[in-house]
């Protein structure tokens, strides 16, 4: 039996192309950036002394004009960020979807569409006023959705998917932002409308109306609350920023399109607010009106074509705007990016520190020459800053490019000081603006624009695997499975994988390409998959024949289009929002036609358990933000803290299995008992405001001792066998499940392990064809698998997770002390605990599964554990790779359904996160059926000689 | 699997078939006309369920008239009222079933029973109802757990069929309840039960097909051909 670790190996290999696949893609398709936590700062006029230095080291501490001051500081090539002196209040109108050509007014149409032409307030004021009022194209980066352009237009960066910083969970803006400048210069901030904002950017607010942004169909309530309190609001003065947020027009086009009376009515309706507000607004108030994003024809965004990104920028002030004759044209394209240093120069603080635009002079007042170079040295110098400690940061950016840049925003800080006439200042004005476009467009190739080549070559490479895999598992005769890995094969292909590193490195090394990384994933999932082609075209006999000879039954064909169906519907985000219905509908669908096909009373009696439990674990489902109703009604969410009825149930769901399981499970059973206990007591010492935390986390360490104890044991030999020390790892995993999960989820735990129990029995009583005793081939069948995978998968919502970066949550990593007071070793342990803890809250069912899986091969009196050792590997073998490559098929899809749907509206909010996921899953699947299928061999019954 | 062994159960088979292609359609489209499509899984449309009742009992009382004319109605005439007590009783149980099944299946457990209901009572009336009226209790019983084949008996077959389409209609039902179309009738039940009507429908309509399929095909044997497939059809279900 040498090549029992043959099987294990090929296992190793199999997962490590999904999972090499999986990092190409996510290479490819996952834009991140690095969030800093750096925050602008400013020193007042008062604090710099008369030669321009700062009050501490000044040699010159007389007074002099302010003037003379500047140009001093300005000179200095060293001084620190200055405040501005002047500050305006400004009134911030955000009417969300507001494109440029809804702000265009054509007397000459003589048939206007529903769009055209309501907003002729705009016109008639440029008209009126010109020096007052400006009418821009205000163009947005993708991607168009209002989330990534809030957070865009406060911090005036170029916002992706993944914005990584040091605090993942919160949906909470980690950066520096126009509203923490405000209230940092000891100004304040009022927010009427979309809590969007509110959730950006909690506890800033001097006063904040938000309301509940997700009703898509409500086009009114959210507008109609914003104007009952914003003419109060421009009444008082206690405010420096007044932000208010529209959703009605972005609302309608997402309902009807732009071409509908409704958007006519909604425009129509902000066309009568902006004639009023423009009325009320006091004379040195400055206001703005933007669009932050366009739409399509169809009325959706979140794409990059024209008409997304181009929205309208109006600005007003009575008392008249600045800029020169060449900046003020209406219709010229500024960047949204600009926003943010414009209107905190406008409120009188930096700009903030990630933000990479330069300053409009058009819609600020107008300025003296040595503010206006204040101004620009303030940006000039924050970019710098922030380039040096992006590039501390972060790898993303090569080196020279960086050095570059950070060398010529130097330059530009020392040239403002040489200014005198005015030619020369806008010569500099537009150098500037010239060089932030440069250093925007080196970001927004690294932020903003996919990968596609890896894209297309990782799915490539898992294609591959599934394919050659699936024909394998599918048509390969069982019984030729133990001559095959007998055979060289699984040494040769991991020998040609040893040399194709070998080859990249030297490639690598001689310089012959730049990424080593993907040069290995390429090269070495190519080679695997000719390795394994060659396998399945000299078993072509085998294969051929076992097809033409196969018939399978009608619930294993279900089986399978179950699964392919639960994968093909990713590409709809409805699916994937209401996955956990979707779910346990195919799990029980395929479980009632194998009970139906077994036929027995028994069979009934144990699909309707198996339902039972699902149903009652939709207790602990929840929902998410899109689930609109259900959320909004609170969803019923267990909280964190568990209530008094969930310490009971938790505490009696455990006691229930270790009482039921122990009598079973032999010596080890005391094992899981002593764990369980240790469970038991941390939840009840830790419960409610009696309970002693430091006691509790101490009990919780104890559990993990005992199970990574056990765990340890389970590797005894006893020659009696593989399902008993299966059984009992499920048991330790489901224990080390009920920890992570807190009081609060232990019974939802409870209900999976029942459901998976139901469903092993139900599937050892599938009936076999022919007169056989064994019941190898049924239960191998990949059917069984497909539901296995299914069951797994829904466990994910079983356990009240949801596929939101939002819903994860962080308390587990913390139930036992926290992790970051570890000693750090050369590798931070402490990160290490806190990501497979958080691991295992997540993806400790499919792991939990995944060791499971021999089970299905093994449970029961007709099992194939009564088979000899041989036939017992290969029907174990063959299980866990079918169920494996359920899971792979599954990320499969939704790569491809991301890939298709990259520049969807919902791809950032459902596609992405359900990718990221259904990776996890997949690994966590891969990594338990591993400790399955090595427990399996080890403890193999050593075979006769006569076999 | 039918054979043109039997004319008269079969011409049988084929009449009653084609009422219920006609009722059926007839029936919704008057409710569609009326504008109560959408409100049709309330109990307010109890009367549609009265009208498939009694379109159904004709039904059976059709297909069993002449049935070997002496033997069956001395039978019936013995206990004909503990014959429909058990009869209710056994539809009732089956109901609870299918109640109980459509909640497992994940429609909503504490509200929409009235809804649910509904589904349920209707699936009843579909499948094991005319069942029930055809053979009684006892013999459907048996069918029911496989204790009898049914194999010879056409009109059972076509009996069987028809259960099984309409429970195949009400599961693909459930298919569009969660996109986010928004609308009226993506309504729990009403995706489902039009689709149990549909699939029952869809199993008469084959009926209907295969039988003058196969009166043509005695005539021109080239169609035989197709009759094939249609039995190939059947037999993978």
């Amino acid at each position: 039996m040498k090549e029992k670790w043959n099987f294990i190996l090929y296992l190793v290999w199999f997962s490590y192309l999904i999972l090499s696949a999986i990092i190409m893609f996510g290479h490819g398709f996952l834009l991140s950036r690095k969030a800093l936590s750096d925050i602008s700062e400013c020193l007042p006029l008062k604090e710099f002394g008369c030669d321009g230095r700062e009050l501490a080291t000044s040699t010159a501490k007389g007074s002099c004009k302010d003037e003379e001051k500047i140009l001093r500081i300005l000179a200095n090539r060293g001084a620190p960020v200055t405040c501005a002196t002047t500050r305006h209040r400004v009134v911030f109108i955000l009417v969300d979807a507001l494109r440029y050509d809804f702000t265009e007014y054509d007397d000459s149409l003589v048939k206007p569409l529903h769009y055209q032409n309501k907003l002729p307030v705009l016109r008639e004021t440029l008209e009126k006023w010109p020096e007052r009022t400006r009418l821009f194209r205000f163009m947005a980066d993708p991607p168009t959705t209002t989330l990534q352009r809030v957070k865009a237009l406060v911090t005036g960066s170029l916002p992706t998917f993944i914005d990584a910083s040091s605090n993942f969970a919160a949906m909470e803006l980690q950066e520096d932002n126009i509203i923490d400048q405000v209230a940092k210069g000891g100004g304040k901030a009022v927010l009427l409308g979309d809590d969007t904002w509110s959730r950006l950017i909690p506890g800033k607010w001097l006063r904040s109306h938000a309301q509940y942004s997700f009703h898509t169909w409500d086009l009114d309530t959210v507008d109609t609350e914003v104007d009952s309190k914003i003419y109060n609001e421009l009444k008082s003065h206690d405010w420096d920023l007044l932000v208010a947020h529209y959703l009605g027009v972005d609302h309608a086009g997402h309902r009807y399109g732009p071409n509908h009376p409704e958007m006519a009515r909604k425009l129509n309706e902000t066309n009568s607010r902006l004639r009023k507000i423009i009325e009320f607004l006091p004379p040195d108030v400055l206001l703005y009106v933007v669009g932050d994003h366009g739409m399509t024809e169809s009325g959706d965004h979140g794409g990059e074509s024209k008409a997304e990104r181009t929205a309208a920028f109006f600005a007003y002030r009575s008392s008249g705007l600045g800029g020169e004759k060449s900046e003020i044209e209406t219709g010229r394209e500024v960047q949204q990016t600009d926003l943010a240093p414009t209107l905190s120069a406008a409120l009188g603080r930096p700009p903030p520190s990630p933000s990479l635009g330069s300053i409009l002079l058009a819609v600020l007042p107008e300025m003296t020459m040595t503010e206006t170079l204040l101004h620009f040295s303030n940006n000039m110098k924050q970019i710098t800053h922030y380039l040096i400690r992006y590039g501390e940061e972060s790898q993303q950016i090569s080196l020279d490019k960086l050095a570059n840049l950070i060398n010529i925003t130097r330059d530009h800080v020392e040239r403002a000081a040489s200014i005198s006439t005015n030619d020369e200042l806008n010569n500099y004005i537009i150098d500037v603006r010239v060089l932030v476009d440069n250093v925007r467009g080196v970001f927004r190739e690294v932020w903003v624009e996919f990968d596609s080549l890896s894209m297309l070559r990782a799915l490539l490479l898992m294609l591959l695997a599934i394919f050659f895999n699936w024909l394998l598992t599918e048509g390969l005769p069982m019984e030729r499975l133990p001559a095959v890995f007998a055979s060289s094969f699984v040494p040769s292909g991991f020998i040609s994988m040893i040399v194709c590193i070998g080859l990249c490195y030297t490639g690598y090394y001689f310089k012959m390409f730049e990424d080593l990384e993907h040069a290995i994933i390429l090269s070495t999932g190519m080679v695997s998959g000719f390795i394994v082609c060659a396998l399945i075209i000299m078993h072509w006999d085998g294969i051929t024949q076992r097809w033409y000879e196969g018939r399978s039954q009608f619930y294993e064909r279900f089986s399978r289009s179950a699964l392919v169906g639960s994968a093909a519907v990713l590409v709809s985000n409805s699916y994937i929002i209401e996955e956990g219905a979707t779910l346990s509908y195919l799990t029980l669908s395929v479980l009632a036609l194998m009970a139906w096909n077994t036929g027995t009373i028994k069979a009934l009696a144990l699909w309707v358990c198996c339902g039972v439990v699902m149903t009652v674990s939709r207790i602990y489902r929840g929902c998410r933000e899109e689930q609109g109703d259900c959320w909004t009604t609170g969803g019923a969410v267990p909280s964190g803290q568990a209530s008094r009825i969930a310490l009971v149930m938790a505490l009696g769901s455990m006691a229930g299995v270790v009482v039921l399981v122990r009598r079973h499970t032999g010596w080890r059973g005391h094992g899981v008992v002593v764990a369980g206990c240790f469970a038991c007591a941390h939840w009840a010492v830790g419960w409610g405001s009696l309970g002693s935390p430091s006691r509790s986390r101490l009990l919780a360490r104890g559990a993990w001792l005992v199970i990574a104890t056990m765990l340890g044991l389970l590797w005894k030999k006893e020659g009696q066998g593989a399902t008993l020390p299966l059984t009992v790892c499920a048991l330790l995993l489901y224990v080390a499940n009920t920890l992570v999960l807190g009081a609060a989820y232990a019974p939802s735990a409870s209900l999976a392990l029942l459901a998976g129990f139901l469903a092993l029995n139900i599937v050892s009583l599938l009936k076999t064809e022919g007169s056989t005793k064994l019941s190898i081939t049924t239960r191998c069948s990949s059917s069984v698998a497909c539901m296995w995978a299914l069951l797994a998968s829904y466990q994910f919502y079983g356990m009240g997770h949801h596929a939101t970066l939002g819903h994860v949550r962080w308390g587990p990593a913390f139930h036992a002390g926290d992790p970051n007071y570890l000693p750090e070793y050369p590798v931070a342990i402490g990160h290490i605990v806190i990501g497979s803890l958080v691991f295992i809250d997540l993806f400790g069912m499919q792991l939990m599964f995944g060791a499971a899986v021999p089970l299905l091969a093994l449970w029961g009196r007709n099992g194939a554990a009564a088979a000899g050792p041989r036939t017992q590997l290969a029907a174990v073998f063959s299980l866990c790779l079918k169920f494996v490559l359920c899971f792979a098929i599954r990320v499969f899809a939704i790569a491809i359904s991301a890939t298709v749907h990259c520049r969807h509206l919902m791809i950032w909010g459902v596609f992405t996160p359900k990718l990221l996921f259904e990776s996890g899953a997949c690994a966590a699947a891969l990594l338990g059926t591993l400790i399955g299928a090595t427990l399996t061999v080890r403890h193999l019954p050593t075979p006769q000689r006569t076999s | 699997m039918f054979s043109l062994n039997n004319q008269l159960e079969l011409r049988r088979v084929t009449i009653s078939s084609l009422n219920t292609c006609i009722y059926l359609p007839s029936i919704v489209t008057i409710v569609s006309y009326k504008g109560l499509l959408y409100s049709i899984g309330n109990g307010s449309s109890f009367y549609v369920l009265v009208l498939i009742f009694i379109a159904e009992l004709l039904k059976s009382f059709y297909l069993s008239s002449s049935n070997d004319i002496q033997g069956k109605k001395i039978k019936l005439n013995k206990n004909r009222a503990g014959d429909i007590v058990k009869s209710f009783l056994f539809l009732l149980g089956t109901l609870t079933s299918f109640f109980v099944g459509i909640i497992l299946f994940g429609a909503p457990v504490l509200d929409y029973h009235e809804e649910t209901l509904m589904l349920s009572t209707l699936l009843t009336l579909l499948t094991v109802f005319p069942l029930i009226a055809y053979t009684g209790v006892e013999s459907s019983m048996q069918l029911l757990f496989g204790v009898r084949s049914y194999a010879k008996d056409t009109v059972i077959d076509m009996l069987v069929t028809n259960a099984l389409l309409t429970v195949c209609g009400a599961w693909l039902g459930a298919i569009v309840i969660p996109l986010d179309w928004n609308t009226p009738w993506q309504q729990w039940p009403i995706p489902c039960y039009l689709g149990a009507i549909g699939g029952y429908l869809l199993a008469n309509v084959l009926t209907v097909l295969k039988v003058t399929l196969m009166s043509a095909a005695y005539k021109y044997p080239s169609l035989n051909f197709l009759v094939n497939i249609l039995n190939k059809l059947c037999i993978s279900k």
